[in-house]
């Protein structure tokens, strides 16, 4: 099924010419007619975000796409496309190798080249030892966090401690400083999407200062960090050993970056409204407009302009527990799909700016393999009548009194306020719901083991990089069930056809045709009613008075801090 | 409030509080006191009539009302003063369309049986404990005065909020709250108990009545616990207003009552993200608290003045003569 290697080469360096193209038009659809990449270089960007940054250390980060601060600072084999917002922004290019990574014939074995001329920020040469370090750091267990697929893909990943304990990790080689191949126990052909992970950011051994690396974390990209007080404010300032000529996905316009965290929400999006000082250079990397700017857009047409609106990859859901009774019965699962009022979900998580219905598990973009279906239509308020039927068949002509498990973070997607809106909708089907709320991080692990797991929790799932595969996997996949925690298959699946149909969508290279495969999957799934998709979350962000060049990726749904100027 | 401030020195003076018809002429006379309990009066038939006035409106505290509120501007209700219409009095909620009034009422049923409650357990706790530890043996009384120093000294709502995080989701949330919030509150009224028994432990009548072979325990119940109801009386109105911004901070904070139940506490939190697109959804459950803690307020010093045995110069100058003796420590009281 796979693509053959040569057009695998061809399509990237096919890619590679339209980037060039891209970058030297000057990101195109800018916001400003006025951007000149040319001249955009000068000034202070400010970054004002609500949650911390975390430790800044590429082992621990986990990103989606290189990240949106780490970008800044860390290179890595690949990357997300940074120079356009179209369809195209949703794919990988090359960004320290030459290009996506060279599979062999079943896509066990990727081979990347790393490019010439590539230096850290104290002018050392990047090599690729430096990359396999990386890549080997981050199964320290000193080091935590990061994406789950490296451990589970590499050959010998499971058992490895890392570099400090472990040694070295014999299935990724790096014959000479060139060069780095990986070899993985399975075939998968997104191989080149888990390389855009900042795990796959060089490290030099040399340097490595174990947990307090995050302090300072030697730069492979146009920033560097001058200070970092446990992520709370990070400052970045121009590393003189990095230039555009070897980099031609980051622009890197300002020449300061000051990234801001534990900023409360509507204080962000009051900075940022008004954009004085400081702030007319700001953005925020994670906070949507709130309901007082929402409502201030239609009649202020110059704060209309400053906000940019894109997509994430991300399904909030309500997740049975087939194995709790009444929810082994599919027609109860049927009647709560039947019965649920998706306008008052999405209202009670900020309206229809900022979320939309979603009857699909998979995000409805292409690159996800998208497959529109509504098997159990509900409109937009729900079909109590049709819900009261099928309960009727499953045996409870009378209604049924259930609980729904619930964060208790308010505004987030699996807090009070959506479970209340849940239990309103069910309510007029017969379905008493009882609510039981639990302080986030207890919640989280206790739907993510299955002895705990309640019957009905609200979840969701986002994506680690636009494609089927990192969606439907984890979710679906029987091998995946945890026993011991961390479990994210809520209806503990085994299904060997489903599962027999994953393999065989992880083994296609080719993108659209796997993009297909994970599509027909999810409206198969569908059917079923593991699951009652929720929405989709839309990203609705402002920006400063003195930003430019704000075109929305189509990978992370924002803005690129590597590409937008201040000046 | 010092320990013994309300408790007389010289034996000339009657210990016991004015009978209930000389407490209810002093308040009669105080117009902000009057004020108060018609305000209190109204407040507590508000929240027992709370379905009553939901049924005369037409409209429950869980009804959503979707086309009431404007979704692409995150849920801002439709039309002026928060989307107030003839159907929904006080206009709908943001982001739900859920009817103000309806969850308003409502919200105070919580509110108020909260504070009351947790008012009950502090008190009771508080005056068993405060008795134990003023007519038990020194040992009693150090071991009690050192936990009364440790309950007082206790950030008490980094503590509710913790307790109130561990106790599993199925049990009821209003009477936990009445429990964390008594359980973390007494110590204030043990103290005061045990300094008033011991300036009553001295006095004629009690020593009278311990001569004569009375158990301790029926000293308490006969001789001591009458004359600490005026104090204790007092100190409660004053504890319930602390006790309703106790409840609405501790459901502002997320930890308090859990949706669909309103409660006011709980209609702020979530009104801080409105405050510029629909104000007033903001200020009714702010003004609602505030009259409600304020009349609390002026009614318990009214209560206190008019309890007092020796405030009565300033409110009923002259009037008793048998008490007609001035006392020095009356001008600050």
């Amino acid at each position: 099924m796979s693509k053959s290697r040569a057009a695998v080469a061809a399509s990237a360096v096919a890619l590679l010419a339209g980037l060039t193209a891209a970058c030297g038009a000057g990101g195109s659809k800018g916001s400003s007619a006025a951007f000149d990449p040319a001249t955009c270089q000068g000034g202070t960007l400010t970054v004002l975000n609500h949650r911390g940054q975390g430790n800044f250390d590429p082992a621990e980060l986990y990103t989606s796409g290189g990240g949106k601060v780490p970008t800044l600072v860390f290179r890595t084999l690949t990357t997300r496309n940074h120079t356009t917002d179209g369809p195209d922004s949703a794919k990988v290019v090359p960004d320290l190798a030459t290009d996506t990574g060279k599979p062999n014939q079943d896509a066990t074995v990727w081979t990347y080249h790393l490019k010439p001329g590539l230096k850290f920020e104290d002018g050392t040469p990047i090599r690729s030892a430096d990359v396999k370090y990386g890549v080997e750091r981050s199964f320290a267990p000193e080091l935590p966090g990061g994406p789950p697929y490296l451990r589970d893909w590499l050959i010998g990943g499971e058992a490895y401690q890392g570099p400090y304990k472990g040694g070295d990790l014999a299935s990724i080689e790096t014959p000479d400083d060139t060069t780095i191949v990986f070899k993985l126990r399975k075939p998968e052909g997104d191989f080149p999407f888990l390389a855009t992970a900042t795990q796959f950011a060089p490290v030099p051994k040399d340097k490595d200062t174990g947990t307090s690396y995050q302090k300072h974390p030697v730069s492979s990209g146009p920033y560097k960090v001058v200070s970092n007080d446990g992520g709370k404010t990070i400052v970045l300032d121009r590393n003189p050993n990095w230039s555009r000529s070897a980099d031609d996905q980051r622009l890197a316009c300002p020449d300061k970056v000051v990234v801001n965290s534990g900023l409360d929400q509507s204080v962000i999006n009051q900075r940022l409204a008004a954009g004085t000082g400081d702030d007319a250079g700001a953005v925020t990397s994670d906070t949507n407009v709130n309901a007082s700017v929402l409502a201030r857009l239609n009649s202020d047409a110059a704060l209309k302009s400053r906000v940019v609106t894109g997509f994430f990859g991300e399904t909030q859901y309500l997740a049975f527990n087939p194995k709790v009774k009444p929810f082994d019965d599919v027609r109860v699962r049927q009647a709560v799909s039947y019965a649920i009022d998706r306008e008052s979900v999405v209202n009670a998580v900020g309206g229809s700016s900022v979320a939309k219905p979603a009857t699909t598990f998979l995000p409805d973009q292409p690159a996800f393999g998208y497959t529109p279906y509504d098997y159990f239509p509900a409109g937009q308020n729900g079909d109590p009548a049709k819900a009261k039927e099928l309960l009727a068949q499953a045996g409870y002509p009378n209604g049924l009194t259930i609980t729904l498990s619930h964060s208790t973070v308010t505004g987030d997607g699996s807090g009070p306020e959506v479970a209340a809106a849940v239990q309103e909708a069910l309510g007029k089907a017969g379905i008493t719901v009882k609510l039981d709320g639990t302080a986030d991080d207890d919640y989280q692990t206790k739907y993510q083991k299955p002895a705990t797991e309640p019957g009905l929790f609200l979840a969701s799932w986002g994506a680690d990089w636009p494609s089927g595969g990192p969606f439907l996997a984890p979710v679906f996949d029987g091998r995946q069930i945890l026993a011991d925690g961390g479990n994210y298959n809520s209806a503990q699946l085994d299904d060997p056809k489903v599962n027999a149909e994953i393999d065989a969508a992880n083994r296609l290279t080719d993108s659209a045709q796997a993009a297909k495969a994970w599509g027909s999957l999810d409206a198969e799934l569908g059917k079923q009613a593991y699951t009652v998709p929720l929405y989709h979350p839309v990203y609705k962000r402002l920006y400063g008075k003195d930003v430019k060049n704000t075109y929305v990726s189509q990978w992370n749904g924002l803005y690129d801090l590597s590409r937008i100027s201040v000046k | 409030m010092s320990e013994t401030s309300t408790v007389p020195r010289s034996p000339d003076v009657d210990p016991r509080p004015p009978g209930r018809h000389q407490v209810w002429q002093r308040l009669r006379a105080d117009r902000a006191a009057l004020a108060a309990l018609v305000a209190v009066a109204l407040l507590v038939l508000i929240a027992a009539a709370a379905p009553l006035i939901c049924a005369l409106e037409g409209q429950n505290a869980t009804t959503f009302h979707n086309s009431l509120i404007d979704s692409a501007t995150g849920g801002v209700p439709i039309g002026p003063f928060g989307g107030a219409s003839g159907a929904h009095w006080l206009g709908v909620e943001p982001g739900t369309g859920r009817d103000v009034l309806a969850r308003l009422v409502t919200g105070a049923q919580v509110s108020l049986a909260v504070s009351l409650g947790a008012t009950a357990v502090q008190i009771t706790l508080g005056v068993v404990i405060g008795l134990a530890a003023g007519l038990g043996s020194r040992a009693v009384d150090t071991v009690l005065s050192r936990a009364m120093d440790l309950v007082i000294a206790f950030p008490s709502l980094v503590f509710a909020v913790a307790l109130m995080a561990v106790v599993p989701g199925g049990f009821p949330r209003p009477l936990l709250l009445m429990l964390v919030i008594g359980v973390l509150g007494w110590g204030q009224t043990a103290r005061i108990v045990r300094g008033q028994v011991f300036g009553l432990r001295g006095l004629d009548y009690v020593a009278a009545a311990r001569l004569t072979g009375a158990r301790r325990a029926r000293v308490a119940r006969r001789e001591i616990l009458p004359a600490l109801a005026g104090p204790v009386i007092t100190y409660g109105v004053l504890q319930l207003p602390a006790n309703v911004t106790q409840e609405a901070g501790l459901s502002f904070l997320g930890v308090g009552v859990r949706p669909p139940t309103p409660s006011w506490g709980q209609m702020l939190a979530s009104a801080t993200d409105w405050f510029q697109a629909d104000p007033s959804y903001v200020l009714l459950p702010a003004t609602l608290l505030f009259v409600t803690v304020l009349a609390f307020t002026v009614l318990g010093e009214s209560v206190r003045t008019a309890l007092d045995p020796r405030a009565k110069s300033r409110l009923r100058a002259g009037l008793d003569r048998r008490r007609g003796k001035r006392n020095p420590e009356e001008a600050e009281a």
